[in-house]
């Protein structure tokens, strides 16, 4: 036999696929279960991802500190995106091509996800999210990507299950910012209330970086709106509206966007009444009860956190979601003995009402919106302590 | 709602005007429509908020350290962005340059301050309704910073010197007066002037990185409006911009109180393109 260049390139060829194929069983055993993030950990927007790694760090740690799953250790693989989709777009490719994670959690924030969500179904990506744009769940287009979160049809089913049934208001103002979220939102909402048969009686879009809010609100109060639904962001224009009610005198209830929450309202409100009667977006596992106190399941939370996650300055919902991240993901592993893509989808699709922190999930082969409806609850915006907030009036 | 117009409108014309006294200041020794005005106007309002909440020191201390730290900004600006390119105005490059300055003041307050808005203390803690400061202060800061140039101007050697450079560079030069050191003391007092606004206004705009682009647009219109580099048309053209708005947010609202602004902007700029109050230039063939 003649040795030429060919028959030594196909016989290394051929030794390193042998060499490959014989470690690979030995390697699966002890590999780290590489959970990819896709976190905007800095940048405009980086309040909630910071929350989330919280949760993420601590879940994956405490699954560590017990031997792992199946003796396998928990891998976090982070890329902060900075909130920029072509980052993401470009994290998210060496997350398949290069650290070949085995599942996705994130991004956080709707404009990435709309970004890499197609790319990681390309890859058969096991990918798990809390973004709110509806159109980002899509079992035909993307069986590889499940939302553990509210759909922002779930939020706006709860603010106007809250303003027709609790606040009994049957005439509503429906208001949202000039971003693309604003306008598809407040559409959305306002087409909702008028099928439900309430009158939508004033609809607009303002620019969150107007100064004053007077025109907006006296047309609302002309119109005789009896609650104010918000779909905006924007903390600046959420309270120059508060302060524009309190100077009018009017005391109509604000319902709508959990950034009516938001610790940022607060300090940019001018008296802290100019707070009250307002109503944002919360969940049930997160809130407290009449008599302030938080669902059992929260509570043994709590006392897993304390002293080791600082929740003073984020949401609970932020926290929770991160640790049941990665705890979906170790499940599907230790469930299925394996790391392998289509095992951990085909997994989660039998997923029914898993109890996580946040939430129970709820999956199967035709819908993948996990997060109950019924745990979208609404909450007292100025109630905040250490993440977590008191149920809204009527609960 | 007419009482409400005029109160929100004189207020945020009057901040408009004195950005686009900050264009026309800037342009007047450089010939340079410099798109920094804006940042520092958003500036005014951010460090004024540092100085007083977060540092805790007194407004008046605090307004003159914003005065101080947007004319130092005025004077990087000039060095930075406008002189590399003041041999070929014909390029128009300083379009580029002011606006990369821009970009990067505006990026860096972000990073450095935080990217939602953030308040802003009363000042005076007068007035209630439409009689509340954030309304009047604005007004009040326009009318004296007028005041004060028209006595630079007409009254002070170095006003006359700005004006002796606006008026005819070559000649001024001729004359021995030291040009670039006036170029950049113009610079120094279109950011102080700048700064002014932002602080002035903080109440209404808030402590807001994002204030820049705002200010940077309906600064430009007055300016626009009023004839490049005349002062008067600027607070003419800033005044009534701030009161179209508001009547356009009162009376078709929203989104659409944007499209009737530039509407109308292109309306007087096609009927009047040197500006309402700006003469034909007349050039030597």
């Amino acid at each position: 036999m003649n040795i030429t260049r060919r028959n030594i390139a196909l016989g290394g060829a051929g030794a390193v696929a042998a060499a490959t194929g014989l470690a690979r069983p030995a390697l699966a055993q002890n590999e780290a279960i590489r959970i990819g993030w896709l976190a905007a950990m800095t940048g405009p927007s980086s309040a909630p991802a910071i929350g989330f790694n919280r949760g993420v760090v601590f879940a994956a740690e405490a699954i560590n500190a017990e031997g792992g799953v199946r003796g396998r250790r928990i891998e976090i693989v982070t890329r902060d995106t900075q909130g920029d989709p072509t980052k993401a777009v470009n994290a998210t490719q060496e997350m398949i091509s290069q650290a070949r994670v085995h599942a996705i959690w994130g991004p956080t924030n709707s404009g990435e996800s709309l970004a890499v969500t197609a790319i990681m179904a390309r890859a058969g990506m096991p990918n798990i999210h809390p973004c709110v744009v509806d159109s980002l769940i899509d079992v035909r287009r993307y069986p590889n990507a499940f939302r553990m979160a509210p759909s922002n049809t779930q939020w706006d089913d709860a603010v106007r299950g809250y303003c027709l049934d609790r606040v009994n208001a049957r005439k509503v103002a429906v208001i949202g910012d000039t971003t693309g979220y604003g306008v598809a939102a407040t559409n959305a909402s306002a087409q909702g209330f008028q099928r439900a048969g309430a009158e939508v009686v004033y609809k607009a879009n303002i620019d969150a970086t107007q100064p004053d809010m007077t025109p907006d609100m006296l047309r609302a109060r002309n119109a005789g709106a009896q609650a104010i639904v918000v779909w905006s962001v924007s903390t600046g224009m959420i309270a120059r509206m508060l302060n524009t009610r309190a100077s009018m005198g009017w005391d109509v209830p604000f319902v709508g966007h959990p950034s009516l929450s938001s610790g940022e309202v607060g300090t940019l409100i001018e008296r802290p009444a100019n707070w009250e009667k307002v109503y944002a977006v919360g969940y049930r596992s997160c809130s407290r009860d009449a008599s302030d106190a938080l669902p059992p399941r929260t509570t043994e939370l709590l006392g897993r956190l304390r002293g080791k996650v600082d929740l003073r300055d984020t949401l609970l919902w932020w926290v929770a979601n991160g640790i049941d991240a990665v705890d979906l993901v170790a499940k599907a592993v230790e469930a299925t003995g394996s790391s392998d893509k289509a095992a951990i989808i085909r997994h989660w699709n039998t997923l029914t009402k898993y109890p996580g922190y946040f939430g129970e999930y709820t999956f199967s082969a035709t819908e993948h919106n996990g997060y109950p409806t019924e745990d979208v609850v609404m909450s007292a915006a100025n109630s905040a302590r250490d993440g977590a907030f008191a149920l809204a009036p009527g609960y | 709602m007419l009482a409400s117009i005029l109160a929100s409108g004189l207020a945020v014309g009057a901040i408009y005007a004195l950005i686009g006294i900050t264009y026309n200041t800037m342009f007047a020794t450089s010939r340079v429509m410099s798109f920094t005005a804006g940042q520092l106007g958003m500036l005014g309002g951010v460090l004024g908020s540092l100085f007083t909440l977060k540092l805790g020191l007194p407004w008046p201390v605090a307004l003159l350290l914003v005065l101080a730290g947007c004319g130092v900004i005025g004077v990087i600006t000039e060095i930075v962005a406008v002189r590399p390119v003041l041999k070929s105005l014909d390029q128009h490059l300083y379009v580029l340059t002011t606006l990369a300055a821009a970009l990067l003041i505006q990026q860096f307050t972000a990073i450095q301050w935080g990217t939602e808005p953030q308040p802003f203390p009363r000042l005076l803690g007068l007035g209630s309704g439409i009689w509340d400061e954030k309304y009047w202060l604005p007004v009040v800061v326009c009318a004296a910073t007028i005041v004060g140039l028209e006595y630079l101007y007409r009254r002070t050697l170095v006003g006359r010197a700005f004006v002796a450079i606006a008026e005819d560079n070559f000649a001024a030069r001729a004359l021995g007066l030291p040009e670039r050191d006036l170029r950049m003391a113009s610079y120094a007092l279109a950011g102080a002037i700048g700064g002014l606004a932002g602080f002035a206004g903080g109440q209404l705009l808030l402590a807001f990185f994002a204030n820049g682009p705002l200010l940077n647009f309906y600064g430009f219109i007055p300016v626009a409006l009023g004839g490049l580099g005349n002062n008067r048309g600027a607070v003419i053209g800033g005044i009534a911009l701030g009161l179209f708005q508001q009547a356009a947010n009162f009376l078709v609202g929203g989104i659409f109180s944007s499209v009737a602004v530039f509407t109308l902007f292109i309306i007087v700029l096609l009927a009047a393109p040197q500006g309402l109050f700006g003469s034909t230039a007349s050039r030597r063939v």
